[in-house]
């Protein structure tokens, strides 16, 4: 192996921007790493480098521990996206600078810039400046010149973003064959999935610091093993559904195979490419699966194919993740492809598929906190009962202080998740404050819920009214935070109340997430003021009613007219009796905190039933 | 359409005309700066060349302007050096008060120099907050050159650190971190990378600072108490002799210290271009 990554994090204040990465790569193997920006894929690459270092973990290069040894140390050669070409210098000069630091002899130095200008395609061209260059000849001279100290690695960040399509591709070309020439370890960095299917002999997909999967461009594309993979990897079409318990079949069509149905009521994802879409006028008859009958509803002509979007009744107990559903969509509109050589007729198609692969949907996970000053634990029993209705994973935190021992912390959480029934739940014991150490881990993992309980009236409360830790986690979590009262019951009714804070399409979406997996009733309330004929409002409820009657919820819609949206919401509460209240919050990054006055605040205050707030930006 | 295309690309030069502006321009220029440029001139060579040679080959003369060019060339020096260091670490790093540093950093602008010389009386001088610390280098500070070279350095500090700033932050760290990785250590990145880079502002920031230093007057006037043959600088040479209505002198001296000045404007000029063109 040449480099290994043996979980490698990295946090750039709370935030994590590398997560625990494990990644081998092989000796002359041309490595990809793929991701959008974000993803944490440059700062892997500096941290290979050395020109920034790991919080946690180990990197190893050629069986060296490397993790902190300086940059100069390491023997890499580094290409950044915008040349870096030392202006000042000829592009001869350039070559020569490593050579010149290593003091090798002025003439084997001539000889080695001649080998190397030749070798990227610059032969003669080594007494021009770098401003007499265009931008492809300058990233060559950049790889010339991180070739020229002979480097057991060459890094490259999205080298050749920065240029236009044709001279991208030749210098793509010519990467390969010196790669293949010199059979030097590569890592290149990028965004764009065509540069990593051409280059790479391995490719591994990242998504908020995490290694999705990694695999050779031909088993990536064909065998994704994630939902994130295969949609990110080329596109597609992405259902979700649980086979019917008898026949064992995806929405009575499919028959899924034995390792998907581990359990009964076990949820199961289907994945198929837009090119394994048949498109039929007549129906077919070789026994491939049919999804139905659907209707062209948008055609892009794309030089040899024409990419079609097709409208069809979506099949029973299954919905769509992606392409992601448009609000207030019923049916599904999936992907497809035609040959743009036909003639294209409109009018309905017989949907079958020629190629699909079945995945195992993500669990969802689930955090909640456990203080020693609530005495309770109604919320332990919530997130006993959610966490076994979603397919959840639990995972408890509790913060330690500095003199308290990690077994006997551990044992008294642990006879309270008992009480609570609880027993299987991850338990985490972080040092720290109690609401610094959740934001950190709620920013550190992909959660789908925060659990907190409302802690007791004695507490200390902020300006808000509410106590700090509550004040700290509805300003600063990023997931939705579900707040429990001092009693559990189960959820039988939900009220998305959609006219505090912004009317939001998350709240509404994900009050629909947690009914379908609770088998809850949803009520969608939307406050207007007296006298006034909101007709966006009215669109929206009865969009947010369509998105959730095409998910199988019984629904039912109120529209109320009050000028006190918080006694408005309050009333409706007591009088239809709800076991959860879904509200709108800021989110995390909204520059606006949360003011006295604010509806979802009041509400918070003075109901007692559990509330889930939900962060303006949160994408269910 | 063929001669259009050929065109296009290249930036087209205003028609050349006396317009409205351009005369203001010009008249305004011409009167402000041409003139008394020629009165000067005139006023030096009135009582013939010889007059004037003599007038400023006197050994007062001698004196201040030798005085002059030395504090000019130290201020310069050290400006250049510390100012280097300043800009670096306001560009490179971030730590808490970077902002007021920033900030501080104009003063020398904003305060008349008068006050500035006034300033390091009141440190220095007999009653001063930090008398002892020339005292206990055996160094005379108020009245002497050390205190003369303190002031024109504190008048002139801001040159480097605002001409060498920009160019630092344009140049960005990227080129430094591939000469890391080629295996070059920091001191060699700094030398074969970073200065070569910013060379030209970092020159034209020592030209501005070496001219200020040249024509100070007030606070150095305020330090030096302008003994003659002492600490007597070329501008408060100008000054005595207008006070003894040694006219001569006055403007023979104005004359040379007009061409040195001159002279650094020129050389300011041409590292622009380079800036210019360099990038």
């Amino acid at each position: 192996m040449s480099i290994i990554l043996n979980d490698v994090s990295k946090k750039f204040g709370n935030h994590v921007v590398v997560d625990r990465l494990a990644l081998e790569i092989r000796d002359g193997e041309f490595f990809v790493l793929l991701g959008a920006s974000g993803s944490g894929k440059s700062t892997i690459l500096r941290m290979i480098a050395g020109l920034s270092y790991p919080d946690e973990g180990k990197i190893l290069i050629h069986e060296a521990d490397m993790t902190y040894a300086p940059v100069q140390q390491r023997g890499i050669g580094f290409v950044f996206q915008n040349y870096s070409i030392f202006s000042h210098m000829t592009v001869a000069e350039n070559i020569e600078f490593g050579l010149r630091i290593r003091r090798m002899p002025r003439p084997s130095r001539v000889r080695r810039i001649e080998e190397l200008l030749e070798m990227v395609g610059l032969a003669g061209l080594g007494n021009r400046m770098p401003a007499q260059l265009s931008g492809g000849q300058q990233q060559r001279v950049a790889l010339a010149r991180a070739l020229a100290h002979q480097p057991k690695v060459l890094l490259l960040d999205e080298p050749f973003g920065a240029l236009d399509v044709k001279i991208r591709a030749r210098l793509r070309r010519t990467l390969r064959e010196v790669q293949r020439k010199l059979r030097v370890t590569t890592i290149l960095v990028t965004h764009d999935q065509e540069e990593a299917f051409e280059l790479g002999d391995r490719i591994g997909v990242l998504d908020r610091g995490r290694l999705q999967g990694t695999g050779e461009p031909e088993e990536i594309y064909r065998c994704p093993r994630s939902d994130f993979v295969a949609t990110f990897l080329g596109g597609g079409n992405l259902l979700s559904g649980q086979p019917v318990a008898a026949s064992g079949l995806f929405g009575s069509v499919l028959p899924v195979p034995e390792e998907h149905r581990r359990e009964e009521g076990q949820g199961v994802n289907l994945f198929f490419r837009p090119e394994h879409v048949c498109l039929d006028k007549e129906r077919p008859l070789d026994g491939r699966p049919i999804l139905g009958k659907g209707v062209i509803v948008e055609q892009v002509f794309a030089g040899s194919l024409r990419r079609v979007h097709v409208r069809l009744p979506r099949l029973p107990g299954c919905r769509q993740l992606a392409p992601r559903p448009n609000f207030g969509q019923e049916d599904w509109i999936l992907e497809g492809e035609l040959p743009s050589d036909l003639p294209f007729e409109s009018g309905e198609y017989w949907v079958s598929l020629r190629q699909w692969s079945f995945l195992a949907p993500p669990r969802p996970r689930l955090l909640t906190f456990d203080n020693k000053a609530s005495e309770g634990v109604a919320h332990l029993s919530m997130a006993q009962w959610l966490g076994s209705r979603i397919e959840g994973n639990v995972t408890v935190l509790r913060n330690r202080k500095e003199h308290e021992s990690d077994e006997k912390v551990r044992a008294e959480v642990q006879s309270r998740l008992a009480e609570a029934g609880l027993q299987g739940a991850t338990v985490l014991l972080p040092q720290g404050k109690s609401s610094e150490v959740l934001l950190r881990e709620q920013a550190s993992n992909t959660y789908n819920f925060l659990l907190l309980s409302r802690p007791k009236q004695e507490a200390k409360l902020s300006h808000l009214g509410i106590t700090r830790m509550l004040t700290r986690m509805l300003e600063g979590a990023e997931v939705p935070l579900l707040i429990m009262p001092a009693e559990f019951r189960p959820i039988r009714r939900i009220l998305v109340c959609t006219a505090a804070g912004e009317p939001g399409k998350n709240d509404v979406k994900l009050g629909a997430w947690v009914a379908r997996r609770t088998d809850a009733s949803v009520t969608l309330l939307h406050v207007l003021a007296p006298h006034t004929n909101d007709a966006s409002a009215r669109r929206h409820i009865s969009n947010a009613a369509s998105t959730l009657e095409s998910l199988d919820i019984p629904v039912e819609t109120k529209l109320v007219e009050s000028f006190n949206r918080v006694e408005a919401i309050l009333m409706e509460t007591s009088r239809g009796d709800f076991d959860l209240l879904v509200l709108g919050g800021h989110g995390p990054h909204s520059s606006s905190f949360f003011r006295p006055e604010d509806i979802t605040l009041q509400v918070l205050k003075r109901v007692n039933r559990p509330v889930l707030v939900v962060p303006a930006q949160e994408e269910v | 359409m063929a001669i259009a295309d050929m065109n296009r690309g290249i930036p087209q030069l205003p028609e050349r005309r006396f317009k409205l502006p351009v005369i203001i321009a010009l008249m305004y220029t011409a009167l402000l700066v041409v003139a008394p440029l020629l009165a000067i001139t005139w006023g030096a060579l009135s009582s013939g060349i010889y007059a004037t040679l003599r007038e400023i080959t006197s050994p007062d003369a001698l004196h201040a302007l030798k005085l002059t060019l030395i504090l000019a060339l130290a201020a310069s020096a050290l400006n250049a050096l510390l100012g280097l260091v300043t800009a670096w670490v306001l560009v490179r790093h971030d730590f808490p008060g970077r902002a007021f540093l920033n900030a501080l950093v104009d003063l020398p602008f904003a305060i008349s120099p008068v006050i500035a010389g006034l300033m390091l009386i009141l440190l220095f001088g007999r009653q001063g907050w930090l008398k002892a610390l020339p005292d206990a280098l055996g160094i005379q500070m108020v009245f002497a050159w050390p205190g003369m070279l303190l002031a024109t350095v504190f008048v002139s500090l801001p040159f480097v650190v605002r001409e060498v700033m920009p160019v630092l932050r344009h140049l960005g760290t990227e080129q430094e971190e591939v000469a890391y990785t080629l295996g070059a250590t920091y001191w060699q990145t700094f030398w074969n990378v970073t200065l070569p880079a910013i060379r030209w502002g970092f020159l034209y920031g020592i030209s501005l600072t070496f001219a200020r230093a040249l024509g100070e007057f007030g606070a150095v006037l305020v330090v030096s108490g302008g003994v003659s043959g002492m600490t007597e600088t070329a501008t408060l040479f100008i000054f005595r002799s207008m006070d003894d209505r040694n006219y001569a002198a006055a403007y023979s001296m104005a004359l040379v210290l007009a061409l040195a000045s001159f002279c650094a404007l020129i050389l300011i000029e041409l590292t622009k271009g380079k800036i210019r063109r360099r990038g």
